[in-house]
């Protein structure tokens, strides 16, 4: 037996050192270093680099010497075969691209014969306009509106998207060949799996989080310090509020917020909407005071490489003077709301909030405060190690899940994997449009009207994505908006502070307050109080928001101007 | 109201702001007739498909307490009006549904209902179903249906 395990050992090392050793090794290096290189990079018109385009180097003859596809940074390397002939031409295909053609020059053939790699000027590729151009279009348009008009899940509405994209890239090309979007690992390459995994960890924390019932305690704590007081009442469940978004999420927050404020507001014989509108607002004002704060700041910060502590320096104190103005503002407009309140409270009722108002896991809160202090101490210090929010979103959630040892059916369950699903195919849609050059097409139109002024492109990014959120859901729009964002961001050189994606967190959130429809969480306060007699109207929404929009906006764009001009 | 006498009222609201008058109304009746009133709300929870994020089983408790804190107040304040006898019952699904459910079960002769609104997102039943469902009421056991127009 001994033996046998003996020559086992022996055989699995002369097989691992059949796998490693360098075969035909010497030949390859005298090779190499005699094979004709054409070394080059291809990108767009926006200077992005241009990946899986196929570089092929023809004879006079057109017949194929080699043939290459770029890498994801838009560089290749095609090896010639070593009888080099006198003429040769360069084809570059891609779909949704013009198909360019050059040839090689009496030199670079030249230094080809002597075996020398000849390194090619940047080749830029042109766009062209395809019936796939207009069909990825129309389908986006339509997710847009299926979104915004609640006609669809968001969910369902982007995998009805996504799939009609594959149906028209797979079958399509029966039809006409410039049908073709992408293939399959095609639209894979423009999923952001550090988004998906971020959200997924902080879903698994959240879920831990909400059962403790910290979200009514402090509600009932807000009650209980502010003595009745209603104008006091009003900020500090604003700032409850908007501390608990700035970690989690903004639906979250206003799911739980909601039905606590609405029984604390009846018990004072306060109208509900007095205290639900600031709240909702505060918590779409501050929820980008950090990376995990809204799912927006996380796809910002995945495509822009944006630290969590690069939101806490560069937006926190923008948000913070926002909120000041949102609360004057909600106090001014509720301030007869406010006085109204009948201020009493029956000791039944007083008994049975408290009852509300209590932390119902003590435990389990107190694992949760460790291992979210030791998450946030991750997300601040994690970048000196290169460590990806999302890694620490999943290193935190296992922790806890580990610690607390609750069902664990229970707690995938707590997954909203339909948010997750929605994210991927959502990525997937917008990577179409981005595919077919829409976006492209975009990004060079407002490049054009901005030009190199950053003042004005950080005006445009800022109220444009503000005024478009209030009609347009703003995970998509932002989605399709990064990449539109990081070419003027390239093309912009004072922009390199990434100035433009904090222009686009606050626009695409705060803009959120215009509209019910402008945010998840409106429409989830809406529901809320509607079931408790409240009507939030999308009329009532917009009188009391729109105005919230542009004090929030403003102040936070004078905040973003000191800071990066 | 004809002259039958009334022991059982039933007095269907969600129990905010909206609510105010037809609460009122149901106060006023029971005082009148010294009948029972029993405040009803059924908790729909249907809009919640449109979380994209959200913890729904915890939501969902959270909402059915909501809907009894509100009508504990609504039964804080009849009692106050001075009723005696005044009790509520929360219940989860289908309103029109449940509705009727209580109503065979608290054997009541009357029930009040706000009247539907001309914004049809603040209604539970619109004039046409409303109507409708008087006349179910109606066909099904000795129940009368009281409108109030909401302030």
């Amino acid at each position: 037996m001994t033996h046998l395990r003996q020559w086992g050992l022996l055989l699995s090392l002369a097989a691992g050192l059949f796998l490693c050793w360098p075969r035909d090794g010497r030949a390859q290096a005298v090779e190499t270093a005699v094979t004709p290189l054409l070394i080059g990079y291809i990108h767009d018109t926006q200077a992005q680099p241009v990946i899986g385009a196929t570089v092929r180097a023809l004879a006079d003859d057109d017949t194929v010497l080699a043939e290459i596809e770029t890498q994801a940074d838009g560089r290749f390397a095609i090896l010639l075969p070593a009888s080099i002939p006198d003429t040769i031409t360069l084809q570059i295909h891609r779909a949704h691209f013009q198909q360019s053609e050059f040839p090689l020059t009496t030199d670079q053939i030249t230094t080809l014969h002597q075996g020398q790699p000849v390194s090619l000027a940047d080749i830029e590729l042109q766009r062209r306009i395809t019936p796939a151009f207009w069909a990825a279009t129309l389908i986006f348009v339509i997710i847009l509106a299926l979104i915004a008009t609640n006609r669809l899940h968001n969910t369902l509405a982007s995998l009805v998207g996504a799939s009609v994209i594959f149906a028209i890239s797979y079958l399509g090309p029966l039809l006409h060949e410039d049908l073709f979007i992408f293939n399959f690992s095609g639209a894979l390459r423009y999923v952001d799996w550090n988004v998906i995994f971020l959200i997924m960890g902080m879903m698994i924390v959240i879920a831990v989080v909400e059962r403790t019932g910290v979200f009514q305690w402090a509600a009932f704590m807000a009650y209980r310090i502010s003595g009745g007081r209603t104008w006091l009442l009003l900020p500090i469940l604003m700032l409850i509020t908007g501390v608990a978004s700035a970690f989690l999420d903004n639906v979250t927050t206003m799911l739980l917020m909601t039905p606590i404020t609405i029984q604390i507001a009846l018990s004072l014989g306060l109208n509900p909407l007095a205290l639900l509108m600031p709240e909702v607002m505060a918590s779409n004002v501050v929820g980008i005071s950090t990376l995990v704060g809204t799912p927006t700041n996380i796809l910002i910060g995945s495509y822009a490489h944006i630290s969590f502590n690069d939101f806490l320096v560069n937006l926190t104190p923008g948000v913070l003077l926002s909120l000041v103005g949102l609360i004057i503002y909600s106090e001014v407009i509720y301030r007869h709301d406010l006085q109204a309140s009948s201020g009493g409270i029956s000791e039944l009722l007083l008994q049975r909030l408290a009852e509300r108002g209590r932390i119902t896991q003590p435990g389990h809160l107190k694992k949760a405060g460790v291992v979210g202090l030791g998450m946030i101490l991750l997300f601040v210090f994690g970048e000196h190690v290169h460590l990806l929010p999302a890694v620490t979103a999943v290193m935190g959630a296992t922790a806890l899940l580990v610690w607390i040892k609750p069902d664990i059916e229970e707690m995938i369950e707590a997954v909203d994997w339909t948010t997750l699903v929605f994210f991927i195919t959502l990525f997937i849609c917008v990577g179409a449009v981005q595919e077919v050059g829409l976006i492209s097409f975009i990004a060079t139109g407002i490049g054009q009207l901005v030009g190199t002024n950053l003042v004005l492109a950080m005006l445009a990014v800022l109220w444009l994505s503000a005024l478009l959120s209030t009609v347009i859901a703003n995970i998509p729009f932002t989605a399709a908006m990064l990449p539109v964002i990081g070419f003027l961001t390239g093309s912009i050189p004072a922009a390199q502070s990434k100035a433009l994606y904090y222009c686009l967190s606050v626009g695409s959130a705060m803009g959120g307050n215009g509209s019910l429809i402008g945010a998840s969480a409106n429409m989830v306060t809406a529901g809320i109080a509607e079931r408790a007699g409240s009507s939030l109207t999308y009329a009532y929404f917009l009188k009391k928001g729109m105005p919230a929009l542009f004090i929030t906006v403003g102040l936070a764009m004078i905040w973003l101007l000191l800071r990066f001009l | 109201m004809n002259d039958q006498p009334i022991h059982q009222i039933l007095c269907a609201v969600r129990g905010g702001p909206e609510s105010r008058e037809t609460v009122s109304y149901a106060i006023d009746l029971a005082l009148e007739t010294e009948a029972r009133l029993t405040f009803f709300h059924a908790l729909d929870a249907e809009f919640l498909q449109y979380a994209t994020i959200g913890p729904l089983s915890v939501v969902y408790q959270e909402l059915m307490e909501m809907g009894q804190f509100t009508m504990l107040i609504l039964v804080d304040r009849a009692q106050r009006r001075g009723v005696e006898r005044v009790d509520f019952i929360v219940r989860e699904g289908n309103v029109r549904k449940q509705l009727r459910q209580a109503a065979i079960e608290t054997k009541a002769e009357v029930m009040v209902l706000g009247r539907p609104t001309r914004s049809p997102s603040r209604n539970v039943f619109d004039f046409t179903e409303m109507e409708a469902f008087s006349d179910e009421l109606a066909r099904e056991g000795n129940l009368r249906l009281l409108l109030v127009p909401e302030g």
